[in-house]
């Protein structure tokens, strides 16, 4: 409830800020109250259940070893009414993924898990589960990303805004405006707090950018794609091209950092508008820099001391492609000299930062696209209304069916025991 | 003659629990094709993978192991083996996902049965089959922004097939064999296909198999 009225509040204050200045209040939820209130999802016809009764079904069930329907784990999420109850939904959500019935688990459960989370404030639960999608089997569409990552820079929690936004990635599902909107400004802004990034993060980060980037044609897609490519080119200096792709829906072939001058080639000769960001050419500028100096004096170091164990391993695992990659450095080096020199003569390079960038698109695009998200959430929310009763009236007319068969039954053993 | 075989109900009760008794404990996926790492044996057979391979299991992955982590577990994207990479670079071949039976034992859904559609090295197959050499450590996703790039192939048209003529014994046989059947000498000079047009092929002996299979029942 209190949630509701935050919300009311800072949407009447956006829309004043709206027509102003570009000066950004604290805090603030880009989607509209429209888009991320329940009221259309607490419209659906109540399913009653006491929790308890179908905990004890479930772990009865469980215990035969039969399979649990979907219709019950679905039915215990829509319940959930405290924080306890969260938990244990969490507990028999990970049993579910590991039933035989585990491609069963439908989307409106996930949604609704969610939901409840969220109005619950176990936002880091569903975190959790979000990020062992895994072990839990949680995989939102992309209406429910979009709630999660609002409300993630609702709070200012940048952090874990892009924790979503790798997820979305991880799933490739930037399909929607509205989320490709809404990664980037996420990621712009946690960038803008310069936080430490370890090798993981990086890859993460960089991955994200370059998909949510490739979506938007936009400046602000094409410096996405740029630094994207800029950090997976950094992991791939150091640590070689398998530690880039495993695990990401990233290219294997080698040479991040020359599809990163691609980019800039590509914004150089085009005739549109697009320009790039200064804030990446400054990062890509800094990092080419960095690499050949660290690569100048590990060249030093390699010709003194003849190689230690450990790092001789290292060049014996990253060889050939990697070593590769490596003596472009100079080249990718020159390269980008020429072409930012191109690029600042053609003035198509924006001195305003990425975050600047991006929360204009926001005030621009964000309105307009998250109309067809709305109507679709609606029809999605009809068809499975109407998917669940099939799946209630199907349950009772099994039990129906299971108790005529049980009478018919017992007479027939009566009968046979009285004559 | 001969004698009367005396029905012997209870061995045949035995050995139908020892069937179901089998079907009911067999070794799931995950207990099959779990590998220690450190040693690189499976600890269910006790084999250890072959040498050259280590670097791959090291540093690939499984096929489950990309489809546990993906949205009703992969069905519909592509999926390249690096082996069919460093194989034949220029023409693409990959399997398109259709059915996915995932074993539910594993910790991380990390084992299952997949189907799919192949196309290998350009030529698209028409129907879906099992994926074979799921558990291999070798398996790539092609992601979706880079799917239409990869699926480009410009097929070199195959040079026509060319005939030989059969050698001289062989070929007055032939001829002899064909004026004793009354066709005559107008027929034309019998030729060799120089492309094996292959009868008994892998496909042919696995559905024998099958068959075979099918027919004698569980072993007792």
């Amino acid at each position: 409830m209190a949630a509701y009225t935050l919300q009311r509040c800072l949407g009447a204050v956006k829309v004043i800020h709206k027509c102003g200045s570009h000066s950004f209040i604290a805090r603030r939820s880009l989607l509209s109250t429209a888009y991320t209130d329940s009221k259309l999802w607490d419209a659906r016809e109540k399913d009653h259940q006491n929790l308890a009764l179908l905990a004890a079904l479930m772990d009865r069930t469980y215990d035969r070893n039969f399979p649990v329907s979907s219709l019950s784990i679905s039915r215990f999420v829509d319940n959930i009414s405290s924080r306890e109850e969260v938990d244990q939904a969490e507990y028999y959500l990970y049993k579910f993924r590991h039933s035989p019935n585990c491609w069963y688990l439908r989307d409106w459960t996930v949604h609704s898990w969610v939901r409840q989370c969220l109005r619950y404030g176990a936002r880091d639960k569903a975190l959790h589960t979000l990020k062992n999608k895994v072990q839990y089997g949680m995989f939102p569409d992309d209406f429910t990303f979009n709630i999660m990552i609002d409300s993630f820079i609702k709070d200012e929690d940048f952090k874990g805004a892009c924790s979503v936004v790798e997820e979305v990635m991880l799933q490739e599902s930037f399909d929607l405006p509205t989320t490709q909107i809404l990664s980037l400004y996420a990621l712009s802004n946690y960038l803008a707090t310069k936080p430490e990034l370890s090798m993981s993060e990086e890859r993460a980060l960089g991955a994200s950018l370059l998909i949510s980037g490739l979506k938007q044609d936009s400046s602000i897609g094409l410096s996405a794609q740029l630094l994207g490519c800029a950090l997976l080119g950094k992991v791939e200096m150091a640590a070689g091209i398998h530690a880039v792709f495993r695990g990401m829906p990233l290219m294997w072939t080698p040479g991040y950092l020359g599809r990163a001058l691609a980019v800039m080639e590509r914004v150089a000769a085009a005739p549109g508008d697009g320009k790039l960001s200064k804030d990446a050419v400054d990062y890509l500028e800094g990092l080419l820099q960095d690499l050949s100096s660290a690569s100048d004096s590990s060249s030093g170091e390699d010709d003194e001391s003849g190689g230690e164990e450990g790092k001789k391993e290292e060049e014996v695992v990253v060889d050939e492609d990697d070593q590769a990659e490596r003596d472009k450095l100079p080249l990718y080096a020159s390269r980008f000299k020429d072409l930012s020199g191109q690029l600042q003569s053609r003035g198509k390079v924006d001195p305003s930062p990425l975050q600047v960038l991006v929360s204009s698109l926001v005030q621009q695009s964000l309105a307009s696209a998250e109309g067809p998200d709305m109507e679709q959430y609606q029809r999605k929310v009809g068809e499975w209304e109407a998917e669940r009763q099939q799946l209630i009236r199907r349950e009772k007319e099994m039990r129906e069916r299971a108790e005529e068969e049980r009478r018919a039954h017992q007479a027939a053993k009566a009968a046979a025991k009285q004559g | 003659m001969v004698k009367k075989k005396r029905i012997r109900l209870i061995a045949e009760m035995a050995r139908k629990i020892r069937a179901y008794r089998e079907l009911k404990n067999r070794p799931r996926e995950s207990e099959k094709y779990a590998l220690d790492y450190d040693t690189m044996t499976r600890p269910h057979t006790r084999k250890t993978l072959p040498v050259l391979a280590w670097q791959d299991v090291r540093r690939e992955s499984r096929l489950f192991s990309l489809l546990s982590g993906l949205r009703m577990f992969g069905v519909g994207h592509l999926f390249t083996r690096k082996s069919w990479l460093t194989e034949h670079p220029e023409a693409p071949s990959y399997w398109q996902v259709t059915k996915v039976k995932v074993d539910y034992t594993a910790e991380n859904m990390d084992h299952g049965r997949a189907w799919g559609v192949l196309t290998y090295k350009g030529k698209q197959e028409s129907e879906p089959k099992e994926m074979d050499k799921v558990m291999y450590h070798d398996w790539r996703l092609v992601p979706k922004h880079e799917e239409e790039q990869f699926k480009l192939y410009n097929p070199v048209p195959e040079p026509p097939i060319r005939y030989v003529s059969y050698p001289p014994l062989l070929r007055a046989m032939l001829l002899a064999q064909r004026q004793k059947d009354e066709l005559g000498s107008a027929a034309e000079e019998p030729t060799l296909p120089l492309k094996r047009d292959v009868l008994l092929s892998k496909e042919y002996f696995r559905s024998q198999e099958k068959k075979r299979e099918r027919q004698e029942g569980t072993a007792v």
